[in-house]
């Protein structure tokens, strides 16, 4: 039987950060998302090249488009990124209180 | 400690370093400053091309200009990166020692440029800013308060729109202003826990020499950094020391990997706060997005790329027919006055033949290769080139490649040289050598005249589509099987030799933009520069050892026979002859005589020469390509069957494809691949996997098309 690839969410104790606040890889993310990254776990090299690119934790991110690899808007530029990076980018969904 | 370098005295040049993000528009300022005043060559000790100009100043003084390679940050990931580093920090090889850093912002993009800038304004050096672009910031409801911004960085900053040559002059002014001014500082101050912390590490390399600026910058830059940067490994005591703030850092809470990116991007946000004003709504969709929902569609974007080779490729082949026909004619009638002048003899037949024939065999194609840079130029220019890496990304990587491997194979396109040297912008080594090994199979602009040769004289012009013949449907397939060798070659390359894992894509996807036609021109006149030099020196000597090896030794030819069949005993008895008949064994399996069999190994230094080669063979000027295409049709072997049937022109078109037959780009392999023995080697194994595969499929159309009944 295939195996069903679910995206996870997680959600933070509100209490802890003053909000409700759901995170999730951000390959988990469809086209149109507006999301907030919240850790970068990729190996270090790729990761200072992304910060340095401007997509750093606390960016807002834009998925403009989500196949294979991602499109992105940050800080006003487009951005393609592979597969194996964008499920190693953890971002956080607008917050409710 | 004060600059290494003092200023110079107003008399001497200035030393201008010009350095930002890709697509800020940097070669386009560079080459308005400039103009054709500009030098191409190498960095000492690697080859990452470094391009050098200069002008005068408004006071008469000169100022030279070297422009770095694009880099989104100061850092070392790849060897173009490192050398812009070196040079900034007063540590490269050439010691070329700027005396005022130039950096390009693109203004539309303030927030992400200002991050390179940010860190350029710490390496005690004189800083200029250019806010290039200014006329789509204000196009696009930017508003940039640059008095503002100016007393934000402490550093001058002047508007300009590079296309149109605006604010260049006021650039001028504001490089040599800078020069008598003090050096920036760092614009923003680390919590003291960070401070103390990096302390040991910042006179660990003020010991090494650094100036002090520059260290607190590499303190900071080296936290997010995995592997140890080629100009640090050498600072004694430094890795312990990273390791204790490291530590330390943990311990007073902070994150260190993420706190360089941390405070700059707070700073700037805050300086952008202050300073930008957008009076149009932000996601307002953008022409670039508009245009890239139908060039990055998932079916309507693989289909517009081929529509767009299929033009390409096209146009080359039809285009450039009546500039041909011009340079034809023209080199023609030159080396028949020329060969008036002359007495009749061997001087004569050296000049008109050798030199004038030779040479003039390959300066024909120039039209060709204008024409295929400009495109290739355009691609780039426009924005569409890493659009293209985009689309290809998942072809690329089921080959263990990834998107950004396509862009040198595409610029293999044109030539292998530039494409092999493009590869410097993939920081994977093991990708990077798998892509150099693969570029040649890319169909290069020197493959031209072959395939224009063969496909002129044997495959018919029927109309396929509008506007596409059999003859221009037969090139693309040339260029696609070269294509598809090229991704099952890296396959092949990535799970054998260089086998490891697949590195992720990251790619920036520029706004589309009108290529600047003055840049366009110059890149497209300096690739043709290269061709012409390229022509007078590796083709006019090959083309002089062709000539006296089809001369010499001489014979007495029956004066009985034809002026052709004349002409024929004399070459079979040639050293040329001599050396065809040698390795007519070798090449009778693919169908080929002696004669192609010379042609063949005369080109193995440079594949171009084939066709001079058969021009020298057959007898006739092979500028004169009606003439050519004429004899090889009319060739009969001694049964009298034509030479050349079409499988052996198809074959003959196969084998070059894959041959790697060019010396230049050998060369350029053995310095890429890393030079000396590695280089060597490595560009040993890329020769001899092309001429087994050239050798194979060529074997493999003949004896296969002959099974089936063809020819």
């Amino acid at each position: 039987m295939p195996t069903l690839s679910l995206p996870t969410y997680q959600i933070a104790d509100p209490i802890a950060h003053g909000a409700l606040r759901v995170t999730c890889a951000l390959n988990s993310c469809g086209a149109g998302s507006r999301v907030t990254v919240v850790d970068i776990a990729c190996a270090g090299d790729e990761a200072c090249r992304l910060r340095a690119l401007g997509l750093c934790e606390g960016t807002a991110v834009n998925v403009i488009d989500a196949r294979d690899a991602m499109l992105l808007e940050v800080r006003g530029t487009r951005l393609a990124l592979g597969a194996a990076l964008t499920a190693g980018i953890t971002v956080q969904h607008a917050t409710r209180a | 400690m004060p600059s290494t370098s003092p200023s110079p005295a107003a008399t001497d040049a200035l030393r201008v370093a010009i350095i930002g993000n890709p697509n800020t528009g940097k070669t386009t300022l560079f080459n308005a400053l400039t103009g054709l005043r500009q030098r191409v060559g190498n960095f000492a000790g690697v080859t990452v091309e470094r391009v050098e100009g200069s002008f005068k100043g408004p006071n008469g003084r000169r100022i030279l200009v070297l422009d770095l390679p694009g880099s989104y940050s100061l850092s070392a990931g790849s060897p173009d990166e490192q050398i812009a580093l070196d040079v900034l920090l007063r540590r490269d090889a050439d010691r070329w020692r700027p005396d005022v850093v130039l950096v390009v912002v693109d203004a539309v993009h303030l927030e992400r440029n200002l991050f390179l800038a940010s860190q350029v304004l710490e390496l005690g050096v004189p800083v200029v800013i250019a806010l290039n672009q200014f006329d789509v910031a204000q196009a696009e409801g930017i508003t940039i308060d640059v008095p503002e911004l100016i007393y934000e960085m402490g550093v001058p900053i002047v508007p300009t729109v590079a296309k149109n040559g605006e604010g260049i002059d006021p650039l001028k002014q504001a490089l040599l202003t800078a020069s008598v001014l003090p050096a920036p500082t760092r614009r923003f101050s680390l919590p003291e826990k960070v401070q103390a912390a990096l302390a040991p590490v910042e006179s660990r390399l003020i010991d090494d020499g650094f100036l002090p600026g520059a260290a607190a910058m590499e303190a900071l830059r080296v936290l997010g950094v995995e592997r140890t940067d080629a100009h640090l490994a050498q600072v004694p005591g430094l890795a312990d020391a990273v390791r204790q703030a490291t530590d330390a850092l943990h311990v007073a809470g902070f994150r260190p990997s993420r706190l360089e990116s941390e405070v700059r991007y707070a700073w700037i946000a805050a300086v952008v706060g202050r300073t930008v004003a957008h009076t149009k709504e932000a996601h307002a969709s953008s022409l670039s997005d508009r245009i890239d929902r139908i060039a990055l569609h998932r079916l309507g974007g693989p289909l517009l790329f081929l529509l767009l080779m299929a033009v390409v490729f096209q146009s080359v082949f039809t285009w450039a027919a009546p500039l041909m026909d011009g340079i034809e004619a023209l080199i023609a009638s030159a080396g028949s006055a020329v060969g008036t002048l002359l007495p009749e003899g061997d001087l004569r037949s050296l000049i008109v033949d050798g030199v004038f024939g030779g040479v003039g065999s390959v300066l024909v194609f120039l039209p060709q290769i204008a024409i295929l840079f400009t495109f290739i130029g355009v691609l780039e220019h426009s924005g569409y080139m890493a659009r293209a890496a985009f689309l290809m990304d998942r072809v690329m990587r089921s080959v263990g490649l990834h998107g950004k491997s396509f862009i040198p194979m595409l610029s293999g396109y044109a030539c292998a040289v530039p494409g092999i040297m493009a590869t410097r912008t993939i920081e994977d080594p093991k990708d990077r050598l798998a892509t150099i090994m693969v570029v040649p199979l890319m169909s290069c602009s020197a493959r031209l005249p072959v395939y224009t040769l063969l496909i002129g004289a044997f495959v018919p012009a029927t109309a396929l589509l509008p506007g596409l013949t059999l003859q221009g449907a037969t090139m693309l397939g040339m260029y696609l099987l070269g294509t598809v060798a090229a991704l099952i070659a890296a396959a092949i390359f990535k799970r054998t030799l260089l086998k490891g894992p697949v590195r992720p894509m990251i790619l920036e996807l520029p706004p589309y933009r009108w290529p600047s036609l003055t840049s366009l021109s110059i890149s497209v006149f300096q690739r043709c520069q290269l061709f012409v030099q390229r022509a007078g020196t590796v083709i006019l000597s090959l083309s002089i050892v062709l000539w006296a090896m089809a001369t010499y030794p001489k014979t007495t030819p029956d004066p009985a026979r034809s002026p052709e069949m004349q002409q024929e005993q004399q070459l079979e008895y040639s050293a040329l002859g001599r050396v065809g008949h040698a390795i007519e064994p070798a090449v009778r399996p693919l169908g080929y005589d002696w004669k192609i069999g010379v042609s063949i190994a005369a080109s193995f230094a440079a594949r171009e020469v084939f066709v001079s080669t058969m021009g020298t063979i057959y007898g006739v000027g092979s500028e004169d390509e009606a003439a050519l295409t004429e004899r090889l049709r009319a060739e009969k072997d001694a049964t009298g069957k034509p030479v050349y049937s079409s499988l052996v022109a198809v074959g003959l078109m196969v084998f070059y494809v894959f041959a790697l037959m060019c010396m230049s780009t050998s060369a350029i392999t053995v310095r890429e691949a890393g030079g000396g023995a590695i280089g060597w080697k490595w560009a040993g194994i890329q020769f001899v996997y092309m001429l087994v595969l050239a050798y194979g499929a060529a074997w493999a159309v003949y004896a296969g098309g002959r099974a089936l009944g063809f020819g």
